[in-house]
């Protein structure tokens, strides 16, 4: 989202009750319940219990989303689809197996179709006018170097290194994700990782 | 450096602001899902109460009844009014379809203004902007032409407020601009897509527009300086600003997003899947939003922002529902049932009530089939001192 340099416009009494719709009054957390006790407490209509299971995965689903489209805005829209899109399912999902990799298995699907569909669109002309990211930037080691290097990689390429190393995949899990050879996600990885080493250790203090 | 421990130490930006943001995504989604169904036994005869109450609901609403909240799974409101006699707030409704533009008073009295296909209410109710294939036009509520330009594939026209000194229209796949006397007309943008475009109230001149490509923008009119861009997410339907300026309505089929002015997102109503958009409007107040969601089935349904805690009220449940309006009180809205031909009036402040109105086509046009000539509701504007009040 761009943002020009216009102040932004004071904002009258009647839309500050809007503001209202944005962060909640606190709640109180159940303490350490196991993953399952939380969906089955989302399940039984425990809003409480939802919530422990969203902000325990949030930042990660939200993480993932930006390392593969580089773009704030669309990742929170893509994590947030996901989220919804898993309250949904909520009932189908298999509760023996883990929360995480479902979710995730979703975002890094929805996050390349974005980049797919992106890319289509400049192919085709309809390049959206410039946007840019007006967020806080990007916080952690390296954390430029990071998105450098990840942007060298292609979307599946970076979605398997973010699978792996952000939301912590097995490479069996992101193969069956992905729906790729076992082989073609252990040689994504490997260049994903070299890409990275490479560009980290140029940035390396002498 | 290692990089898996880069990659784990990585922090995306507003990580925290996103959740919270999300947060209430994902709650109202949560409120807002069908509950499981649990298996219980349950005999035959338990149906039959649940299925009275819901005739029962049906069958006792008279034109103006309380009606409980909702009607489900009926076409049409049973024991319409023959006629519009009278809206039950103050104001005056704009229509446009086949049969041409019509204003609709208080009272129930009716004019025609023309043969346009679409208009939109000047700020005041002074005034209408009308568009047909081949012209852009602006009427007084008496149907008096007061200017008209011809442009092809002329549509969707809206009225700066609070001055009405600027009118925007798309013709084919641009947006123009024309003063409010109907000079100056000029191109603003290429590549836009249908979606009617919308005036900041107050503002310098601020149109929103959505590109071909999906992507929201915010622009002076007269500047030409884009002042922000946002991509939408799913097929684009509406924009509306708020009353006062401070917030803007972007509704998607899978989505309905708010945004402040500077173009920071503040809110967002996800759709369901299986159940997409299919209209919205924002309060006159800009505290409350009605939306239109379901596939087969719709319903109408009211968030409230007012408190810290918005819950989803569904009023009216039913096949076909297609269009809202607001009453420029905020205390009704009038939602179009073309399937059903009629006009369902939902009180949705206070006690509950509905009223409804059949044969709505072949009031204002000459089609007697709803499917041709079910009018489009373009506004409920404002009491005047001209014939709108």
């Amino acid at each position: 989202m761009h943002r020009g340099p216009g102040a932004p416009l004071p904002l009258p009494s009647a839309a500050d009750s809007l503001v209202a719709s944005g962060p909640l009054p606190r709640t109180r957390r159940p303490r350490s319940r196991s993953e399952r006790a939380l969906i089955r407490g989302a399940l039984a209509g425990s809003e409480a219990d939802l919530e422990a299971l969203f902000r325990a995965h949030w930042p990660r689903a939200y993480r993932a989303a930006f390392l593969i489209v580089h773009d704030h805005a669309a990742a929170e829209d893509i994590a947030q689809e996901a989220f919804v899109q898993a309250i949904r399912r909520l009932d189908r999902f298999d509760r023996r197996r883990r929360f995480a990799p479902w979710l995730g298995a979703i975002v890094a699907n929805r996050a390349i179709d974005w980049l797919r569909a992106r890319t289509a669109r400049r192919e085709s002309g309809q390049e959206p006018p410039e946007t840019a990211a007006a967020a806080d930037p990007p916080r952690g080691t390296y954390s430029e170097e990071v998105l450098t290097a990840l942007a060298e990689l292609g979307p599946e390429h970076r979605a398997v290194v973010v699978m792996r190393y952000v939301l912590e995949y097995t490479p069996g899990e992101i193969a069956q994700a992905l729906d790729l050879p076992r082989g073609t996600v252990n040689s994504r990885l490997r260049r994903g990782l070299d890409a990275l080493e490479s560009r980290l250790e140029k940035a390396e203090p002498a | 450096m290692n990089a898996q421990r880069a990659l784990r130490s990585f922090r995306a930006p507003e990580e925290a602001a996103t959740q919270e943001r999300t947060w209430t995504v994902v709650r109202d989604a949560y409120r807002m899902r069908e509950p499981i169904r649990r298996r219980r036994p349950r005999g035959r005869l338990l149906l039959v109460p649940a299925v009275a109450i819901v005739l029962a609901a049906v069958t006792l609403s008279p034109a103006g009844a309380t009606v409980g909240r909702w009607i489900r799974h009926a076409l049409g409101v049973p024991h319409a009014a023959p006629a519009l006699f009278r809206l039950p707030a103050p104001g005056s409704v704009l229509v446009s379809g086949a049969g041409g533009t019509w204003t609709i008073a208080a009272d129930g009295s009716s004019r025609r203004l023309g043969p346009w296909r679409e208009a939109s209410w000047s700020p005041h109710g002074l005034f209408v902007a009308v568009t047909r294939s081949d012209h852009v036009a602006a009427v007084d509520p008496h149907g008096t032409l007061h200017w008209a330009l011809a442009r092809p594939a002329a549509r969707d026209p809206s009225w700066y407020v609070p001055t009405g000194y600027r009118v925007a229209y798309l013709s084919g796949r641009t947006l123009r601009v024309v003063a409010g006397d109907g000079t100056g007309d000029g191109l603003l943008a290429t590549g836009v897509a249908s979606v009617a475009p919308a005036w900041q109230p107050g503002s310098a001149y601020r149109l929103a527009y959505v590109t071909r490509s999906g992507v929201l923008v915010v622009r002076g009119a007269d500047s030409k300086r884009i002042i922000w861009t946002a991509p939408l997410s799913g097929q684009a339907r509406e924009l509306t600003w708020s009353a006062d300026g401070g917030r803007l309505l972007a509704v998607t089929d899978t989505r309905a997003s708010l945004y402040d002015p500077s173009g920071r997102k503040v809110a967002t109503v996800a759709a369901l899947p299986g159940t997409p958009i299919r209209a919205a409007s924002l309060s006159p107040d800009g505290t409350a939003l009605a939306l239109i969601r379901g596939s087969s089935n719709q319903d109408v349904v009211v968030l409230r922002f007012g408190s810290a805690t918005p819950r989803a009220r569904r009023v009216l449940s039913g096949a076909g529902l297609r269009q809202l309006a607001w009453s420029p009180d905020g205390h009704w809205l009038l939602v179009g049932w073309p399937a059903a031909d009629q006009w369902v009036f939902v009180r949705v402040t206070g006690m509950p009530r509905i009223a409804a109105v059949s044969r709505i086509a072949r009031q204002f046009s000459a089609h007697a089939s709803a499917k041709d000539g079910f009018p489009r509701i373009e506004g409920w504007c404002c009491t005047t001192s001209g014939t709108a009040g």
